[in-house]
C-alpha cells in the first residue's frame, strides 16, 4: 500500500505523499496478538511465584481427597477409581486458578494499559494476548496434573493421546471462560483488589459441582444446585474422557464450556468497551 | 498547511468536575510548545485527549490534520508520548519493551534492531537494556519511556510532565535530549511542565492554563514583556496588618512610586514597576519611614511565573525542585495601584 493511500481504514483525510513519514506501518491481527501473547507468557514465566500456588493447591486437594475418601467413596458410591474421579476435578481447579485479571489489572494500575494504548495496536489484541498467555498457563497445568494422574495409575477411556487432549481442550475452554471473569472486572474497575475478590466466584462454580460424588446419589437442594451450574456438565464431559467416552455428555460438557464463555467474552466486551469511554 | 496540533474549544467533564473548560491552540510544525499550568490545571487531560486515550465531552481536535476521535490509528502512527507516570511493564528487560513497542508499531527486521539501538543510545540506556525494568531508577524509567515514544520516528511528541520528580542531572539530560529532537528530526514537541525555567529554556511559544483554560499565550520572551515591568518581591514581618501595602500605595500616589501593579503573595507583596533597581531604594526608604519591618526585598526581570500570577492572580511558585501550588493571594481589587 502506498503512502498516496494509506488512510488505515479510517474516514478523514488520507496521508499525503511526499509527506514526511514516520516508520510506524500499519500491522495484522494476528500478528499484534502473537506480540502480546509473547508478552504475557514471557511475563508468567518470569514469575513462576505467581503460577506455583495455582498448581500446588489443586494438586494438594487432589492428594488429601484420594486419602481421606479413596477406598471409603469407592465402596460408598461404586466408583471404579476414585483417582480417575477426581484428577478431571483437579485439572478444573487447576484452571480456575489463573491469574490473567491481575496481570491486566497491574497494567491498569501502572500506567502499562495507556502505554499500550498510545501505539496503534488492535485494541482486542491486547486482550486476546492476555488470555492466551492464561491458556499458556492452563496447559502448563493441565499437562503436569494429567502426567501426575497417570503415574498413580489413571488411564483414559480409548486412546491415551486423544483422551488427554480432549481433557486438555475442555479444560481450555473452561479456563479461558474463566480467565475472562477477572479480566472482565479487571478492565470494568481498574481495581486490584476488586480483581482480585473475583476468586469467591469460584466457589459455587467449582464446589456446587459432582466433585466428590456422582449426581445420581445427590438428594434436595444440592443437587437442584449442582444441576444448573455449568461446571457440571463440563466436569461430568471429563470425567467421560476417561471413564467411557459418552457422546450425549461431551457434547452437553462442550456445549456448557462454550456458553460460559460466550457469556464471560461478553462481559469482558462490555468490560472493554467501559474502559474504552474511561480512557 | 494545518497545524501539526490543534484544538478547537475542547472541554472535558468527569462527572461534575471540569477538567478541561474550552481549550483551543495551534501548534505549527518543528515547533516545542511549551504547556505550562499547576497541578490540576487540566494540562494531562488535554494531553490524553489530543493522544487519543481521552474522547473530549465537546470540542474537536488534529494532529496534522487527522482528527483525534475519528481517526485514532492514524493519529497514533504520527504521534509518540511519553506520559507523566512512566508506564512500564517491570516483568519486561528494556530491550524486550523497546522490541514488542517497535513491532506493535510495525517494525521489523533491520530496521526494528537499528531504531531499538539508536533511540537506547539517543537516551543513554545502551549499557542497561539486558537488565529487568523493576531495577531501573526513576530517571532511567523516563528515559526508557522517551526512547520507547521515539521508535518509529513520530512526526508530534507529546511529553507530560517528562521532568517531575527527576534529580537535575537527570532533568539536563531530559532537556538535552528534547532540543536535539528536534534538530535531529524536526519534530513537533507538545511539553507540559508545571516547572517554569523548563517551559522558559525549551518552548518557542508558551500556552498557560489555570482551571481548565488557556490564560495566556506566546514565546516565553513576549509574555514577560507584556508584565511590562520589573519585578520587585518583598518580605514583610507582619502581612496581616496591612501597613506595607499601605506605605506603598501611598508611595505610588504621591508620586515617590511610578504606578504598577501590587499583588499580595505568601510572604508579602509583589510589586510590578518599571526601572525596578532604581525604585528599590525608595520602597526600602519608604517602608522604613512607615515602620514596616521587612524581610529579604529583591528585584527581578519579569519571569514566566510573573506572567502566571499577573494573569491568574496566583503564583505557580513551581521549580523544578518542589510541587507547584498556588498560593499567592490577589490584593483586592482597587486597593492594587493600576498598571
Amino acid at each position: 500500500m502506498t503512502a498516496a493511500t494509506e488512510r488505515f481504514g479510517e474516514p478523514g483525510r488520507p496521508i499525503e505523499r511526499g509527506e514526511p513519514r514516520t516508520l510506524a506501518a500499519p500491522t495484522g491481527y494476528f500478528s499484534d496478538v502473537a506480540a502480546m501473547a509473547g508478552r504475557s507468557i514471557r511475563g508468567l514465566l518470569r514469575e513462576p511465584e505467581s503460577f506455583i500456588p495455582a498448581l500446588i493447591i489443586p494438586l494438594f486437594f487432589f492428594v488429601v481427597q484420594l486419602g481421606a475418601l479413596g477406598k471409603v467413596a469407592e465402596r460408598a458410591f461404586g466408583i471404579s477409581n476414585y483417582a480417575a474421579f477426581q484428577l478431571p476435578v483437579a485439572v478444573l481447579f487447576a484452571a480456575a486458578n489463573t491469574s490473567g485479571g491481575n496481570a491486566l489489572v497491574l497494567d491498569i494500575a501502572n500506567g502499562y494499559w495507556d502505554k499500550l494504548s498510545l501505539t496503534p495496536v488492535h485494541r482486542s489484541a491486547m486482550v486476546i494476548g492476555t488470555l492466551i498467555g492464561e491458556v499458556f498457563a492452563v496447559i502448563g497445568y493441565s499437562v503436569l496434573l494429567i502426567a501426575f494422574g497417570w503415574v498413580i495409575g489413571v488411564r483414559f477411556a480409548g486412546h491415551e493421546v486423544f483422551g488427554a487432549l480432549g481433557l486438555l481442550s475442555l479444560t481450555v475452554l473452561f479456563g479461558m471462560g474463566f480467565a475472562a471473569i477477572s479480566i472482565a472486572v479487571a478492565l470494568a474497575t481498574g481495581s486490584v483488589r476488586a480483581t482480585q475478590t473475583t476468586f469467591v466466584v469460584f466457589f459455587p462454580l467449582l464446589f456446587l459441582t459432582p466433585g466428590t460424588l456422582p449426581r445420581e446419589l445427590m438428594t434436595g437442594w444440592f443437587k437442584t444446585a449442582v444441576s444448573i451450574n455449568p461446571v457440571t456438565y463440563i466436569l461430568e464431559a471429563a470425567r467421560s474422557f476417561i471413564f467411557r467416552f459418552d457422546g450425549p455428555l461431551l457434547a452437553k460438557g462442550f456445549g456448557a464450556s462454550l456458553g460460559f464463555c460466550a457469556f464471560t467474552f461478553a462481559l469482558t466486551v462490555l468490560a472493554f468497551k467501559r474502559r474504552a469511554r474511561m480512557g | 498547511m494545518s497545524a501539526a496540533i490543534h484544538a478547537n474549544e475542547l472541554v472535558r467533564h468527569f462527572d461534575e468536575v471540569e477538567a478541561v473548560r474550552g481549550v483551543s491552540l495551534d501548534v505549527e510544525e518543528g515547533e516545542i510548545y511549551g504547556f505550562l499550568g499547576p497541578n490540576g490545571a487540566g494540562k494531562s487531560t488535554t494531553v490524553r485527549i489530543l493522544t487519543t486515550l481521552l474522547e473530549p465531552t465537546s470540542g474537536s481536535g488534529s494532529v496534522l490534520g487527522h482528527d483525534v476521535v475519528r481517526e485514532p490509528n492514524t493519529v497514533r502512527r504520527l504521534i509518540g508520548v511519553a506520559l507523566q507516570e512512566a508506564g512500564l511493564d517491570p516483568k519486561q528487560s528494556g530491550r524486550e519493551l523497546l522490541t514488542l513497542q517497535a513491532r506493535l508499531y510495525g517494525l521489523r527486521g533491520r530496521v526494528l534492531t537499528r531504531q531499538v539501538d539508536e533511540v537506547t543510545e539517543l537516551v543513554g540506556l545502551s549499557d542497561a537494556m539486558d537488565r529487568r525494568i523493576q531495577g531501573y531508577s526513576g530517571g532511567m524509567k523516563r528515559r526508557l519511556d522517551l526512547a520507547s515514544a521515539l521508535l518509529h520516528r513520530p512526526r508530534v511528541l507529546f511529553l507530560d510532565e517528562p521532568t517531575t520528580g527527576l534529580d537535575p542531572t537527570s532533568r539536563t539530560l531530559i532537556w538535552d535530549r528534547v532540543r536535539s529532537l528536534r534538530q535531529q528530526y524536526g519534530a513537533t514537541i507538545f511539553l507540559t511542565t508545571q516547572y517554569l525555567e523548563e517551559a522558559d529554556h525549551l518552548a518557542d511559544r508558551v500556552g498557560i492554563i489555570n482551571r481548565g483554560l488557556i490564560v495566556r499565550e506566546g514565546t516565553p520572551a513576549a509574555l514577560k514583556a507584556e508584565v511590562g515591568a520589573d519585578v520587585i518581591d518583598i518580605s514583610v514581618d507582619d502581612r496581616e496588618s496591612g501597613a506595607a501595602r499601605s506605605a506603598i500605595l501611598d508611595m505610588q500616589s504621591s508620586g515617590e512610586l511610578p504606578a504598577g501593579e501590587l499583588r499580595g503573595t505568601a510572604t508579602g507583596y509583589t510589586l510590578f514597576v518599571p526601572d525596578g533597581p532604581s525604585q528599590i531604594a525608595v520602597v526600602v526608604r519608604g517602608l522604613d519611614r512607615a515602620g514596616v519591618s521587612t524581610g529579604p526585598i529583591s528585584v527581578s526581570r519579569p519571569t514566566l511565573d510573573d506572567v502566571f500570577l499577573a494573569a491568574t492572580g496566583g503564583r505557580m511558585q513551581a521549580s523544578a525542585d518542589g510541587d507547584a501550588s498556588q498560593d499567592g493571594q490577589r490584593v483586592p481589587s482597587g486597593q492594587g495601584a493600576g498598571r
